[in-house]
């Protein structure tokens, strides 16, 4: 069964861009990432499911039901985090947490009482008094508390120190493994790497790809960047897998897929100064696919 | 009842400020008719010199201030303006405010409709409006009746908390219909006040000029004035319909609009 349907949704402001003619379908139990560059249309699509702005044409539905028709009942098991989390300053992090739990008609005390333990929260202290990354918590447990059967993530995981990062993943997967359905956006591809077992790409507010986890790792590509005292040959590095080769004095840049071992082998065998090496930034991804597809 | 609860107790702390304003407001004007009343009859007399317009402005124009319903009359002009005041600038917040807090992406993904967030927000907002309202009348009818030396005040006082009521229902309906349409949520507060500000003007003018009584009905503060008030004067019912036709126009734009329209995020 899917969980949410998006029917060629496009949304305009005015005359600037919002998406156009999305499309995509998230099953029921999965982790489905939805990954693209800052303003590319994540949000927007996110906030049309959420009927906070509605779309100009298509349609989405959520457990089988229109999203803006049935907003209400639907978002009963909806837990949403937002990119940017803002709160009611003045409130204390447990009342703002049992405010939340009073729109849902169950007790959720208990688990607001074990998200924050997960979440190394302290709920006696004013929202205003709280650093960024510590609102981001509050957000986790209050998109959590209800124990939703989905969960929508914008960039949950900006703000989180990495101890923390991996905490709130650990959480995610339990959930799952519980039956929750998790839409999980972002711009960093290795966090959506981790979790997700599918996959859309947004780019200027179109989808270019929909793909599954394993299918984008075989393109899993490795910015390599080496800096050198001596020079060597140009071609040096030259084998198969690398593209977009550079030699700029002492630097060099290349991208890499394939067998690790090899490039890894050819590098050993020069001396170098220093080396770095990095995922790629999702423009490079797209630029390899925009390359596919012309 | 959970929205509705939580808007009470986040305006509790500025209608308590309002409350003793309005009470500090009516007490300091009693206490300088204290003086005025003491001064006798020379003073009446002195200000019944003052030119008509002068007069006119300063909300006097047929009330006798010796007396103390007349003078009640004068101060009621600044009262009904700061409840006004009052209910405009709540009734645009209480809609404004989860946009201006960036709190909506909070509130409006909670499983309630928008229909009965704005339902919970304007009954919030009438509490307000009454509880501001009744410490009016209460601390009015108390204060004045210290001086009226046996004048019979509170029907008068009665009458006019009643169109002051239905003048604060007004600018709060007002105020929430323009939160509604605007696509910005902090220019709400202001457009409501402004309008406020406008109206009040007018019917300063009406006052002074004489001539343009025809424009009354464009600022409630004409509607139900001391002047057709007091001394036995009833609300017309004209000003009654058509303040009881801008409230539903201005809520039914705010429940239509605010419904319908996309958050500013």
């Amino acid at each position: 069964m899917d969980v949410i349907e998006i029917k060629n949704l496009t949304k305009n402001y005015g005359k600037s861009r919002g998406i156009i003619d999305v499309s995509f379908n998230v099953e029921e139990g999965e982790i489905f990432g939805f990954i693209g560059p800052n303003g590319a249309g994540k949000s927007t699509t996110i906030r049309t499911l959420l009927s906070l702005i509605s779309p100009s044409s298509g349609s989405a539905k959520i457990f089988g039901k229109d999203c803006r028709e049935f907003g209400p009942e639907i978002k009963k098991e909806i837990g949403y985090l937002p990119s940017e989390v803002f709160y009611y300053d003045k409130m204390k992090v447990i009342d703002l947490l049992n405010y939340s739990a009073s729109f849902y008609k169950k007790d959720c005390s208990k688990r607001i009482k074990e998200l924050a333990e997960i979440m190394d929260l302290d709920l006696k202290k004013r929202i205003d008094d709280l650093s960024f990354g510590n609102k981001k918590k509050v957000g986790i447990v209050q998109g959590l508390l209800h124990d939703p059967k989905l969960i929508i993530l914008d960039e949950p995981t900006s703000g989180l120190d990495p101890l923390m990062q991996q905490k709130f993943f650990d959480l995610l997967r339990e959930e799952n493994i519980k039956g929750t359905t998790i839409l999980f956006s972002s711009h960093i591809l290795s966090e959506v790497q981790k979790m997700c077992s599918r996959v859309a790409i947004i780019k200027e507010g179109r989808i270019i790809k929909l793909e599954k986890m394993s299918t984008l790792k075989d393109n899993n590509y490795k910015k390599f960047k080496i800096e050198i005292d001596t020079s060597i040959d140009k071609n040096y590095f030259k084998i198969k897998g690398v593209n977009n080769l550079s030699v700029k004095d002492n630097v060099i840049t290349f991208l890499f897929k394939g067998n690790i071992n090899e490039i890894m082998k050819k590098i050993s065998s020069v001396d170098i100064a220093n080396l770095y090496i990095e995922e790629p930034d999702l423009e490079e991804i797209f630029m390899h696919y925009y390359e596919k597809e012309g | 009842m959970n929205i509705f609860l939580r808007e009470l107790k986040a305006h509790r702390k500025s209608l308590i400020i309002w409350c003793i304003c309005m009470v500090f407001l009516i007490a300091a004007s009693m206490g300088k008719y204290e003086g005025l009343s003491s001064s006798g009859q020379s003073m009446s007399e002195l200000l019944n010199d003052f030119p008509k317009s002068l007069k006119a402005i300063f909300g006097m124009g047929t009330f006798d201030i010796a007396k103390v319903s007349g003078y009640f009359a004068v101060m009621f002009l600044f009262i009904q303006l700061m409840a006004a005041v009052h209910a405009a600038m709540l009734g645009a917040d209480i809609i404004s405010k989860e946009e201006r807090d960036k709190t909506s992406e909070f509130l409006f993904v909670k499983p309630v409709s928008r229909t009965s967030i704005i339902s919970s927000k304007l009954s919030a907002a009438l509490v307000n409006v009454v509880i501001l309202n009744l410490v009016t009348f209460i601390s009015s009818l108390a204060l004045v009746g210290k001086y009226s030396k046996g004048e019979a005040v509170s029907g008068d006082i009665t009458k006019l908390m009643i169109g002051m009521f239905i003048v604060q229902l007004i600018f709060m309906s007002v105020g929430s219909g323009i939160a509604a349409i605007s696509k910005n949520p902090k220019t709400a507060t202001a457009v409501s006040t402004g309008i406020l500000l406008t109206t009040f003007i007018l019917a300063e003018l009406i006052d002074v000029s004489g001539k343009i009584d025809f424009l009354k009905f464009l600022t409630p503060f004409k509607y139900f004035s001391p002047d057709t008030l007091m001394y036995g004067g009833a609300f017309g019912l004209g000003f009654l319909a058509f303040s009881v036709l801008i409230i539903a126009v201005t809520f039914g734009m705010t429940y239509k609009f605010f419904s319908a329209r996309d958050l500013r995020i």
